[in-house]
């Protein structure tokens, strides 16, 4: 038996644990006389409802924070006399196929002065060549820097290195920018003690049912959160494809760490917890590729669930002491709530009450319950999707969204969870994706 | 068999469809990832493939 098989072991018997115990229990609650039957069909009555609450809370504290930080928000037009300079910053690895279209969007930008910078991190394929194209045409400075491979934080930290400006703008090679995108992030900056803005990603890609699933849930259930931080400015995670950073705060964190899979999780942490603000700005819009195969999409997921716990696993003493770093503590537990325990809620919750609804003929009481999550699901969809001034034809996913969707992806979080756990090795995959990003499709 | 039957054995199986379809996918998704070349650690090449420099083959003929 080699060590990865030993190592399998341990989440494989934890699993399985869980499940006998699960099955066990609900076995002997079924051959248990009948006192004892009334008792258990009385906690699970009551664990419905406790479920049900907790959804019910966290829907209201999103939706409300969210629609405050919508009304309050600034949309006050600044002059380009009072705009200060920006670097851009692009890392690029194998994006070949897509990197034309994010530079044609930034040289796009209604900006007055900014510069981007491209990091080449050691692609095999004609990623150079086809940003170096761009550094001689294009009227704003473009500037193509190449390095061997070490990944992503490393080639942020080469291009930060590198940049001219006080402000820097990252994004992924794989998205496209909306014209407007800097000129509404770089408001929030009029506030010093704002470190970085999040902007709001939306998937550009809408030709399928798997696509379609994934921009309602940039929309529902990435958006939604980050907005409703947004308003007491503490954003857990700047997104790779949008964020404007103070160099001056990324100087005072260190710039990016290179220990996790969630560099921007990561860096977002560390930025709360030196005591910057986090804002978030919704009409600072990328676009990006989704995955439009399962298998890239499970791909995803699992990576970021693994990044974000290994963001979180370095600040673990933070989860005992609320006081000093309040702000840090509640970032902390909000995404590790997301992240992890939410999903893994999820998926036991659904396959118990499933059981329990067949063995105690609770049938009717589960659709109820459901019914009620899909309400909730239609409800949060239709306002996020208000706010945002989205298609309303993507509010009917919902159902699908909570039927299948949600579920379907807490599964493979639940796993990727439990792997972090038990620290299995993992490495950086490429995503697959058919290149369908243009600056005109984007903009 | 009345329509809130039917609707609860849609939800009930739908529910245990969807996780048994995540656990397959997820596991899908170990199976292509080690089924990968695996990378040298030295830069350049996997285990499939011998590099050679065009200068080798000039040493060779010389």
């Amino acid at each position: 038996m080699t060590p990865t098989h030993r190592r399998s072991l341990g989440p494989l018997l934890l699993v399985l644990l869980v499940t006998g115990g699960t099955l066990g229990v609900i076995y002997w609650a079924v051959n248990s006389p009948d006192q004892v039957r009334v008792v258990l069909v009385r906690l699970v009555l009551i664990s419905l409802v406790i479920f049900l609450g907790i959804l019910l809370i966290r829907y209201f504290t999103l939706l409300w924070f969210g629609f405050m930080q919508h009304t309050e928000r600034d949309i006050g037009e600044r002059s380009d006399a009072d705009l200060p300079p920006v670097s851009i910053i692009v890392p690029a690895f194998n994006e070949g196929a897509v990197i034309g279209a994010a530079i044609e969007s930034l040289l796009a930008l209604d900006y007055p002065t900014y510069e981007v910078i491209v990091i080449d991190d050691g692609s095999s394929d004609d990623t150079l060549a086809a940003a170096t194209r761009w550094e001689d045409q294009a009227s704003v400075p473009v500037r193509v820097f190449s390095k061997s491979n070490a990944g992503k934080a490393t080639a942020l930290n080469l291009g930060i290195a590198n940049a001219r400006y006080p402000f820097l703008f990252c994004m992924d090679s794989d998205s496209t920018v909306e014209p407007e995108c800097l000129r509404r992030a770089i408001v929030h900056m009029e506030d010093e003690t704002v470190g970085a803005v999040a902007g709001n990603v939306k998937v550009v890609n809408r030709d399928s049912l798997l696509t379609r699933l994934q921009a309602l849930e940039y929309i529902e259930g990435l958006n939604m959160p980050r907005r409703a931080q947004g308003f007491v400015a503490a954003v857990n995670i700047v997104p790779g494809p949008v964020g404007l950073f103070r160099r001056e705060a990324l100087e005072d964190v260190g710039f990016y760490d290179t220990d996790t899979f969630a560099e921007d999780a990561d860096l977002t942490l560390k930025l709360i917890t030196s005591g910057w603000k986090v804002a978030y700005e919704d009409q600072a819009i990328a676009w990006t590729q989704a995955p439009d195969r399962w298998l890239d999409l499970i791909q995803q997921r699992y990576r970021w669930t693994r990044g974000i716990l290994q963001a979180l696993r370095k600040r673990k003493r933070t989860y005992l002491s609320p006081f000093p770093d309040f702000p840090l503590w509640l970032s902390a537990l909000e995404m590790a709530f997301e992240a992890v325990l939410w999903p893994m809620m999820n998926v036991f919750a659904h396959l118990f009450f499933a059981i329990v609804a067949l063995l105690f003929g609770m049938g009717e009481l589960l659709l109820y319950w459901w019914l009620l999550l899909t309400l909730l699901d239609l409800a949060a969809a239709l306002v996020t999707v208000s706010m945002e001034e989205e298609e309303l034809s993507l509010v009917p996913l919902a159902v699908i969204y909570r039927f299948f969707f949600i579920l379907f992806l807490d599964v493979t979080k639940s796993f990727a969870a439990i792997e972090e756990l038990f620290r299995f090795g993992m490495g950086w995959e490429k995503l697959g994706r058919t290149p369908v990003l243009s600056a005109e499709e984007g903009a | 068999m009345n329509i809130l039957d039917i609707l609860i054995t849609i939800i009930v199986v739908t529910i245990l469809v969807t996780i048994v379809l995540g656990v397959v996918t997820y596991v899908a998704y170990k199976l292509r990832l080690a089924r990968r070349p695996t990378v040298r650690d030295e830069p350049g090449g996997t285990w499939y493939f011998e590099r050679h420099e065009p200068g080798d083959a000039i040493a060779e003929e010389g």
